[in-house]
């Protein structure tokens, strides 16, 4: 399929330089993200894949403006990040929701607060829940849902404020393997038809290559890049594709080397096989 | 809306309870053949309930005692909330202010009780003010317990839609977040300040339940002071059902 036009409101993300060092109380300071540079296109779907502890949640920390670099900066659109903000949409990995109240007024809690009234946000919400398939659950309590429900809901609420970046922390990453298909398939649908600049933290090679349009590789920590792969397949992606396939190899090449070394600094033994 | 029919079968293990108390109670009386000024069988305990009710007497004592406990855990609620809230938001503050709670909380509200009647008299604020010390620690704790245990991504999902300010982030949040452990020292609060009321009565009161178990002893009717005992007890009972309820309500439903 063609993909669409990106539209005036995603901007694009450049990161110069940019280290985190975290110094815990009474320890060693502990480099947690190595002096990186990167810049992503807007409308761009970035996959940030590395072994454990590699930063890469904190990257997407610092691009959501939780935690400050102790380096270089970071700009969304030219401007730099200096605190959270709702432009900067985020999908958590254990949800968020707000457990006090229903599923409609989750999806509209961050439009009100950018001061749109009550019939226009509910609108907008029951269109948002409706692609991701809950129109139906807009006044059902947020406990009653299971897991990859949450996540949807999660993510039309993210999408319905119209941030001009999307950043998912392992969003699926508690989810069962087959609900975790179906979300990936949704997350694509709506993100198609709303582009979004995300950047897309997971384990999954698989579910980088399936999603997006750009995978970064971070090595063990200190992270930083250690491969840019651009994806050239178009939607949807077949995984069982030799051009897929091909994908995967390249990545868990650069992959296991840092694997490997992780694995090392944890005290194994001898070479790492997959 | 619970169905009558679960509400029968959550009120039946109180009817087994009353039952069980009643029988001992009687066996206590026929084997130790206990004088009736000491401890009257549960008959006569009974003629002396429905004749208070009768007069309306009982209502008066239990009417003066509930709205003594309901003014002074309402005032002592628009204290501890708010101090509550300010401890479990700025740590500084709870550090500045803990050690001082903590110093006063281990003192039985009982303990208190010289000293208001010092202080105040035998009046109305004396016994709102033991009360008040006796409600005050049940909803600081929990309202401090509250906001520190607000889940820290719930505040980051607040900060990233548009709660920018500490003030929206507090309302729109925490706030609610908080809401159901509030409420649970609010149902807390309320038991330790019933039973806190009675001993303040039992000193000095003109009217009350308190009064009415003190008097009793005074003037050797032991069955009114068995009266006194289970309007406590039956009360209790029943506030802290029409609290479950409202916990229910905000608690989200597991």
């Amino acid at each position: 399929m063609t993909e669409t036009t990106v539209p005036m409101n995603t901007k694009g993300i450049s990161i110069h330089e940019l280290g985190v060092t975290f110094t815990p109380e009474g320890s060693e300071p502990v480099e947690a993200l190595r002096p990186t540079s990167m810049e992503i296109e807007p409308g761009e779907f970035i996959a940030l894949v590395g072994p454990s502890g590699c930063g890469k949640s904190t990257l997407l920390n610092v691009l959501a403006g939780f935690i400050k670099p102790s380096v270089g900066r970071a700009l969304v659109g030219g401007d730099p990040i200096t605190k959270p903000n709702i432009d900067h949409g985020m999908v958590f990995q254990d949800y968020a929701l707000f457990p006090w109240l229903n599923v409609i007024d989750n999806v509209a809690f961050g439009l009100e607060r950018q001061g749109m009234a009550l019939a226009e946000r509910h609108d907008r919400a029951r269109e948002f829940l409706e692609m991701v398939g809950l129109k139906d659950f807009a006044d059902k309590r947020v406990n009653e849902l299971s897991g990859g429900m949450k996540q949807r809901v999660a993510i039309a609420r993210v999408f319905a404020t119209d941030p001009s970046i999307i950043l998912m922390d392992e969003p699926f990453g508690a989810l069962d393997a087959l609900t975790r298909r179906f979300l990936q398939h949704q997350l694509l649908d709506i993100w198609q038809r709303n582009r979004k600049t995300v950047v897309f933290v997971t384990h999954s090679v698989q579910e980088a290559i399936y999603l997006a349009s750009r995978v970064i590789v971070m090595t063990a920590r200190p992270g930083r890049v250690k491969l840019d792969q651009t994806v050239d397949l178009a939607h949807p992606r077949d995984f069982a594709s030799a051009e897929f396939r091909e994908y995967e190899k390249i990545i868990y090449d650069q992959l296991d080397e840092e694997l490997a070394k992780t694995f090392k600094l944890e005290g194994g033994q001898g070479m790492f096989h997959d | 809306m619970k169905p009558p029919a679960k509400t029968a079968a959550s009120i039946l293990p109180y009817l087994w309870a009353a039952i069980f108390i009643v029988v001992v109670w009687q066996l206590v009386v026929v084997f130790t053949k206990a004088h009736v000024a000491l401890l009257p069988p549960p008959l006569l305990a009974a003629e002396t309930f429905a004749h208070l009710v009768a007069t309306g007497e009982l209502f008066v004592h239990v009417g003066a005692s509930l709205g003594r406990v309901v003014s002074a855990w309402v005032l002592s609620a628009l204290v501890a909330i708010p101090l509550g809230l300010a401890m479990g938001r700025w740590r500084r503050f709870e550090h500045l202010v803990d050690p001082v709670i903590e110093l006063f909380r281990p003192i039985s509200p009982l303990a208190w009780i010289p000293l208001a009647i010092l202080w105040f008299g035998i009046g109305e604020t004396g016994k709102i003010f033991i009360i008040f010390i006796a409600t005050f620690f049940p909803i600081l704790l929990n309202t401090v317990s509250g906001v520190k245990g607000v889940d820290p991504v719930l505040i980051r999902a607040g900060q990233v839609l548009g709660c920018e300010t500490d003030q929206a982030l507090f309302r729109k949040v925490i706030l609610p977040a908080a809401m159901p452990t509030i409420v649970v020292g609010l149902r807390i609060s309320f038991g330790t300040g019933w039973a806190a009321i009675i001993a303040a009565e039992l000193v000095a009161a003109q009217v009350g339940l308190g009064y009415l178990i003190a008097d009793g002893m005074e003037i050797l009717r032991s069955d009114l002071v068995l009266v006194g005992m289970v309007a406590i007890g039956i009360l209790g009972v029943a506030i802290d059902a029409v609290f479950r309820i409202v916990n229910d309500r905000y608690s989200w439903g597991g």
